[in-house]
């Protein structure tokens, strides 16, 4: 058996400082969508809504309202949402209040493009 | 390829009815033939039973399905067969690898094979079998009558192990039979992760269900996920661009050389070794890792999509990160194989003898592992045509080492593979022809040949689908393998060196 402790000794350190600092590899992971609310219209969130297969998305009058505990990071809405939705990089997200992870976002791109407040 | 002849057991004259271009072949046939017919082929044709599932037919009858692989003729024959009542010819008098299915048909449309013999539960819970969705819900149907007692008779007691087990694993209850320390008899339990896919899927356009189906067994998304797009394709008469079809394969090898690597670190674990299976992991990580570069997800989630992909590999980094990955990958198997004490526990350890894997017609590392040189990226291929063939790796033993042995030597083929396909392999997706029609789809999941079967709808939605992980075929093997004179400490490593999903079976 003793080899196995040799080996070990020879390849080094493999542990990391996770969780006290985000590993450099992370920055990749999928996670979650952000959205610019002055880029989104109704059309758009419309799509969205329909397009996102988790059942993350979906909009309450003038909101669109994001349920990051629904969200797999799939990325379906990145493609489509060009401009107006973004990845956040951000993927630490437990939290033990379920309501935390209900985001809403104002859709203020139909003011916007029409010149109203 | 040599196509030695149709099977006559469906037209008596030797004609073909296989036209050698056609990878399936779909036959109606009268239900009182069916039991022969399917006698005749595995008995005088080598067909292997890959599937045997039940669908709506027309009228409110139920269509039974059974799928049979004739690999030396790189076809598949699906007969289909009206039911008009509520039973049903059984198979499994004459092919046992019809059991399981024939239990699934009854817990979904209320239909049973003729004859005395009890069934067994194996997928809809007991305490919601009136409340779950099932395909072909029948009102009144009280699934209990016909089920096979739960009986523990003489000395013997039942130790309950599960569904809650070691973190990390899924949820399956095991229910060990013994007088005190070898394993007599196993109950399996695996429907605590039932979610009614089947049921679920229907009503929904491919695209979309797509994103559920690579759910349906998370460790081989990339695998059932392309057998079912490859239904749909075949259900629409879509092609696939060729750059695709090569980055499909590049995913799907990818998908292999991680599931082996994690076998291998359960199998460290469950013989004790923990600095083998620490080392195991290392290797395990970076190979996620490097699946997160080439595909931007560590479990190559949203790669295959119908009618192509919808991404392409980051051909630099695989070729920067893989071959290191898998010098060490190697550093740690070299290892493995000369510590005793890792050996040892996997030697004659869950036996399947060559004769149980061809009766049960398993696939993938399980029956290579048990002589049967089944890999249907061989036998049935799908690409363009100038893809690289796998040499099928093959041990004869039956035991956890050759199941170790088969997907160590897995791992080098599948490397070979990717560096074939890596060049060509690219981004690209066809618009599925519109319209309906059915299809069957088939890839060599990690696990062995998953396969699907979509028909859709007039307006391309899914009208029946039946998904059929590789699990769903080799969970059938595990009860012979555990009862094989082992004691409960053999119990994790032969499931380990099945390295199945729960979820695969219980879909």
């Amino acid at each position: 058996m003793a080899f196995w402790f040799y080996r070990g000794v020879r390849k080094g350190i493999a542990t990391t400082r996770y969780p006290s600092t985000v590993d450099p590899w992370a920055r990749g992971l999928p996670s979650a969508p952000g959205f610019h609310a002055a880029r989104l219209t109704i059309p758009l969130v419309d799509r969205l809504v329909g397009e996102c297969p988790a059942g993350a998305l979906t909009r309450e009058d003038q909101e669109l309202v994001v349920d990051l505990g629904r969200c797999t990071g799939c990325g379906r809405c990145l493609e489509l949402g060009t401009g107006a939705v973004r990845s956040t990089g951000e993927f630490l997200l437990a939290t033990s209040d379920r309501a935390a992870l209900i985001k809403r976002v104002p859709i203020r791109g139909d003011r916007e493009a029409s010149g109203g407040g | 390829m040599s196509a030695p002849g149709p099977p006559k057991a469906l037209n008596g004259d030797g004609a073909s009815l296989l036209p050698r271009a056609d990878r399936i072949h779909t036959e109606r046939v009268e239900t009182t033939r069916l039991a022969s017919l399917s006698h005749v082929l595995a008995t005088e044709h080598g067909a292997r039973l890959a599937d045997l599932f039940a669908d709506d037919g027309a009228d409110g009858q139920i269509v039974l399905r059974s799928v049979y692989a004739l690999d030396h003729e790189s076809r598949y024959l699906v007969l289909e067969c009206e039911i008009d009542r509520d039973r049903f010819p059984p198979l499994s008098d004459l092919d046992p690898a019809a059991f399981v299915e024939e239990c699934e048909i009854y817990e979904q449309y209320g239909i049973r094979p003729d004859g005395v013999r009890r069934l067994n539960r194996v997928l809809v819970p007991p305490h919601r079998a009136d409340r779950f969705p099932r395909l072909g819900r029948r009102e009144g149907l009280r699934l209990a009558r016909d089920y096979e007692p739960h009986v523990v008779t003489g000395e013997a007691f039942e130790f309950p192990f599960g569904p809650v087990r070691v973190t990390g694993w899924e949820s399956l209850y095991m229910g060990l039979v013994t007088t005190g320390e070898e394993v007599l008899d196993l109950y399996l339990f695996h429907w605590h992760k039932h979610r009614g896919l089947d049921h679920r899927l229907r009503g929904l356009e491919p695209e979309r269900a797509t994103f559920f189906a690579e759910r349906a067994d998370g460790l081989s998304s990339v695998g059932d996920t392309l057998a079912f797009c490859r239904a749909v394709e075949m259900a629409t008469g879509s092609e696939v661009p060729a750059p695709a079809a090569h980055t499909r394969a590049v995913a799907l090898e990818l998908e292999r050389i991680y599931n082996h690597a994690a076998a291998v670190a359960a199998m460290c674990q469950t013989t004790g070794l923990s600095v083998g299976q620490a080392r195991s992991e290392i290797v395990l990580e970076r190979l996620l890792r490097c699946n997160l570069a080439a595909f931007g997800h560590r479990y190559l989630f949203g790669v295959v999509s119908p009618g192509g992909v919808r991404r392409e590999p980051d051909a630099e980094e695989i070729r920067r990160q893989l071959p290191g990955i898998l010098d060490e990958f190697r550093y740690v198997v070299d290892a493995l194989l000369v510590t005793n004490s890792h050996v040892d526990r996997l030697e004659s350890t869950g036996i399947v003898t060559p004769g149980n894997a061809h009766r049960l017609s398993l696939v993938g590392p399980v029956a290579r592992g048990s002589g049967q040189a089944i890999d249907v990226r061989r036998d049935h291929p799908t690409g363009p045509g100038d893809e690289p063939v796998p040499v099928v790796q093959v041990q004869p033993a039956g035991d956890a080492l050759a199941r170790m042995r088969v997907m160590v030597a897995e791992v080098e083929e599948a490397a070979r593979l990717i560096d074939a396909h890596l060049g060509e392999a690219g981004a690209g997706s066809e618009p599925l022809a519109g319209g309906g029609g059915a299809g069957l789809g088939w890839a060599e999941s990690p696990r062995g040949e998953a396969l699907a079967w979509v028909s859709l709808d007039g307006d391309g939605r899914i009208d029946g689908v039946r998904l059929r992980p590789a699990s769903v075929r080799n969970w059938r093997a595990f009860d012979d393998a555990a009862r094989a004179q082992n004691v409960f400490t053999d119990i994790p490593i032969i499931e380990a060196s099945f390295w199945l999903t729960v979820a695969g079976f219980a879909r």
